[in-house]
């Protein structure tokens, strides 16, 4: 069992890592993951004291403390009981000896056998990893790069270390070279405490059990490998799954916004993190425990619910028109709410805007139910389906974008005017005092509905609920508009409730999807679950009848 | 669609009932400050035919026929503007306000229009008029009080439209209160039927206090078309009608139709939205 405790390594005066705490048992995998610049490297090579001018901390592995022993000590260890894959495999490799008298000196390094023992030993685990035996004898320049992978886990295999330390095996191969390496991987990590360091999450998910997600040289979450895949807790964790193109997911690719920083006062993410408050500066967040095996370093306790609805029912002239409806929405998430007309989506949405009152259940906004009027409205918005009939007929395009800063007095009014003009650049649109003056009537149907967002944006809610916004506008409008709000959300960490009876809409947007019937929830997951393995009848029939361009 | 009203009305049945209540206006205005002689003074002769000195002649007791035109044009107006002035406010205060406060104040002010609905104005006002004391001031309260249920009713059907439209809606998701919803969106959106049921009060306001007037319920102080037309019939089987009992008929009957033309004016702006 390799056990890490509060490791910090330092480059001079420059510490990279601040403090790893992990556990590898043996016979697991743990991943561990992150942008580059991490210090996911700077780990991998300090546990066998391969990096860095100053360790402090413990690392204990097999009962020794692997910081205190001698150089003569650890090199008895390195390649022998713990062995490390390096990436680039061509730069690691000696370009003047074959494949096979490499993988050799590692045995002869450490065990006093014949030449020849050590050759067939090499030989062999050369063909366990799938180096085809002719290629043996090659010198490095004329193997492919995954061949070039290959050799260098054969050099870590060939001792039967029970530690193996793999930074980014696969990261510079090809598809099927990768899958190739994987499939040796599967069964070669058996029985060995394993320690995946990489960028690539497919990688991760394939192999490990287990995963830790690294930040400017912290853990910032760690947990079950399929479980920290489906439901990330920390904000950065989903950034990084959001950025990584991922066959079963329909949402396009996100990316991180900002830079990571070093020097940064308190939480290292904060200055990216979309549900970022005051006390994120103050301090590091530790790592906490959440739920069995799920550990995360956030202040606000991992992503927060924007929404969390508990069994919300509305009827109306005596009819039941929504019941027992529950939904969680995480901030910067999409939740698709699908459904034909008359299934109660817009009820639901004027139930929650509080336009009209629930006749049971409970709603919670930002974790609160009770607030006060105008700090309600500064967290959820609605954005109507047809925005010419919100606007009042009276009103320029200046006056409506700023009617909610006016409701709210906030700012003077050379401060309001700034805001209306950044909000309408926001969603693209001009700011000339010509566009400013127009009257609703004078709008295209797309450049309306951008006002009736920047309107709605004006305030900086949290929570947006989209309702059929896109139902009016052609299809190219309507991409302008879609991927506006994506963009939004990169940045603001919006959460949308999206309102739509177009299925593929839906599923190109959204990260979880309810699907609604007669009032009743029938169906809830996630969007890629949801729309690719429909369970419930009325969802395949919607499915079915969503729209196509190809026939057949 | 934004509408410009002063537009409309530039042209059309609208904007010759603007030129006639202009004409009345300023006549009624010019009656503030100047008349020939004073309406109700002993100016010479009696039963005189119209001339440079009299343009319209002098009646029985020999009182400038002119003169008194002219004070009558300012009663008239006066009490429309007042008493379309007074039902307005009434109308939005108990018929829009009601609506947007729903609830039991609705029901209550409801139940005062209903029964002020079926009340006849014209038997009440003269019932009224007959046991209060006549003064143009008074005439105005009793005609806003009989006028504003109409009004009031039309206020709330329509404050009940604009509370589920989708500006009011739109401002409400904003934060905004009562006192903000009336003042920015309601009343503005009010305005042009306000403005339809203030002319189509002052076209009333005008017939009614010119029939009481007629009838003698109104104070005898104060000049009224409606006297001197009721004045004027006794002395028909004389020439003097043509310049004593025509003039006043006349003018009613323009002032009323100015009020018409205008609120037909309006419409034809609602109907072309």
């Amino acid at each position: 069992m390799l056990q890490i405790e509060d490791l910090k390594v330092a480059y001079g005066t420059e510490e990279i890592l601040h403090g790893i705490s992990l556990t590898v048992r043996q016979g697991e995998t743990l991943a561990i993951i992150g942008e580059s610049g991490a210090g996911k490297t700077t780990l991998g090579l300090g546990l066998l004291r391969l990096a860095g001018d100053t360790a402090t901390g413990s690392v204990q592995w097999q009962g020794q403390e692997l910081l205190s022993l001698s150089d003569e000590e650890l090199r008895d260890i390195r390649g022998r009981t713990a062995a490390m894959v390096h990436q680039n495999g061509g730069e690691v490799l000696h370009p003047l000896y074959t494949a096979l008298d490499q993988v050799a000196e590692v045995v002869t390094v450490h065990f006093p056998v014949a030449q020849e023992t050590a050759r067939e030993k090499a030989a062999e685990t050369l063909s366990r990893v799938g180096l085809a035996a002719d290629r043996h004898g090659l010198h490095p320049h004329r193997l492919s790069g995954g061949e070039q992978q290959r050799v260098l886990l054969a050099m870590a295999l060939v001792n039967e270390p029970a530690l193996l330390i793999m930074d980014e095996p696969t990261s510079s191969l090809d598809p099927l070279s990768k899958a190739q390496i994987l499939q040796v991987l599967g069964t070669a990590l058996k029985g060995r405490a394993n320690l995946l360091i990489t960028h690539d999450l497919a990688t991760a998910a394939t192999v490990a059990d287990r995963v830790a997600v690294m930040y400017s040289g912290r853990i910032v979450e760690s947990g079950p490998c399929a479980e920290v895949f489906a439901t990330p807790r920390h904000p950065y964790t989903r950034a990084l799954l959001r950025a990584f193109p991922d066959m079963t997911t329909f949402k396009d690719i996100q990316c991180i916004p900002g830079h990571p920083e070093r020097q940064v006062c308190g939480c290292a993410f904060h200055p990216r993190c979309s549900q970022r408050t005051e006390g994120c500066e103050a301090s590091v967040p530790p790592l906490t425990l959440l739920q069995e095996g799920r550990l995360v370093a956030c202040h606000r306790g991992g992503i927060v619910p924007m929404l969390e609805v508990v069994g919300l029912q509305k009827k109306l002239e005596g009819r039941t028109i929504i019941e027992d409806i529950s939904l969680t929405l995480q901030e910067g998430e999409t939740m698709a709410l699908v459904g034909e007309s008359g299934s109660g989506k817009t009820t639901l949405a004027k139930t929650l805007m509080g336009l009209w009152p629930a006749d049971g259940g409970t709603f919670r906004i930002d974790g609160k139910d009770d607030w006060q009027r105008k700090h309600f409205y500064e967290r959820i918005q609605l954005v109507f389906q047809n925005p010419k009939e919100a606007f009042s007929h009276r009103l320029s395009v200046g006056e409506i974008v700023r009617e909610p800063l006016d409701i709210h007095n906030r700012g003077t009014k050379a401060e309001r005017e700034e805001k209306v003009r950044r909000t309408l650049i926001d969603v693209d649109l001009p700011v000339t005092e010509d566009f400013l003056r127009r009257y609703p009537h004078q709008l295209s149907g797309g450049e309306a509905q951008r006002v009736a967002i920047a309107r709605a944006l004006i305030l900086d809610p949290k929570l947006l609920i989209a309702d059929e916004i896109t139902a009016s506008l052609d299809a190219g409008v309507q991409a302008r508009v879609v991927r506006l709000l994506m963009r939004l959300q990169d940045v603001r960490g919006l959460a949308l409730l999206f309102i739509t009876h177009d299925i593929a809409l839906a599923r190109k947007i959204s990260d979880c999807a309810i699907v609604l019937k007669d009032g009743r929830i029938v169906e809830a997951g996630l969007s890629s679950k949801v729309f690719s393995n429909p369970v419930h009848p009325y969802t395949r029939q919607l499915v079915e009848a969503a729209p196509q361009l190809h026939r057949g | 669609m934004h509408i410009q009203y002063g537009k409309k009305l530039k042209s059309g049945p609208g904007h010759w009932g603007l030129l006639l209540l202009g004409f009345w206006a300023a006549i009624a205005l010019a009656g503030f400050f100047v008349t020939p002689y004073a309406p109700d003074a002993y100016t010479g002769k009696a039963f005189l035919a119209p001339s440079s000195a009299h343009w319209l002649g002098t009646n029985d007791v020999g009182q400038d026929i002119f003169s008194q035109l002219m004070a009558g044009a300012r009663t008239s107006l006066g009490v429309a503007v007042g008493a379309s002035i007074a039902s307005a406010f009434l109308g939005a205060l108990l018929g829009a306000g009601g609506a947007l406060v729903g609830g039991w104040v609705e029901r209550l002010t409801m139940r005062m229009m209903d029964i002020g609905l079926v009340i006849p104005p014209i038997l009440a006002a003269m019932l009224a008029a007959a046991y209060l004391q006549p003064s143009p001031v008074t005439l105005v309260g009793i005609l806003a009080f009989f006028f504003w249920p109409g009004t009031g009713r039309i206020l709330r059907a329509q404050t009940l439209l604009l509370r589920e439209s989708g500006p009011v809606t739109a401002a409400r998701t904003f934060g905004a209160g009562r006192g903000y919803l009336l003042r920015r969106h309601i009343l503005p959106d009010l305005a042009p039927v306000l403005s339809a049921a203030m002319i189509h009060d002052a076209r009333r306001a005008v017939f009614l206090e010119a029939g009481l007037a007629f009838l003698g319920i109104s104070d005898p102080t104060v000049q009224s078309w409606g006297r001197m037309i009721q004045q004027a019939l006794a002395f028909t089987y004389l020439d003097v009608w043509q310049w004593w009992l025509l003039p006043p008929g006349i003018a009613v009957t323009t002032l009323v139709l100015a009020f018409a033309l205008i609120g037909t004016g309006l419409e034809e702006t609602h109907a072309s939205d």
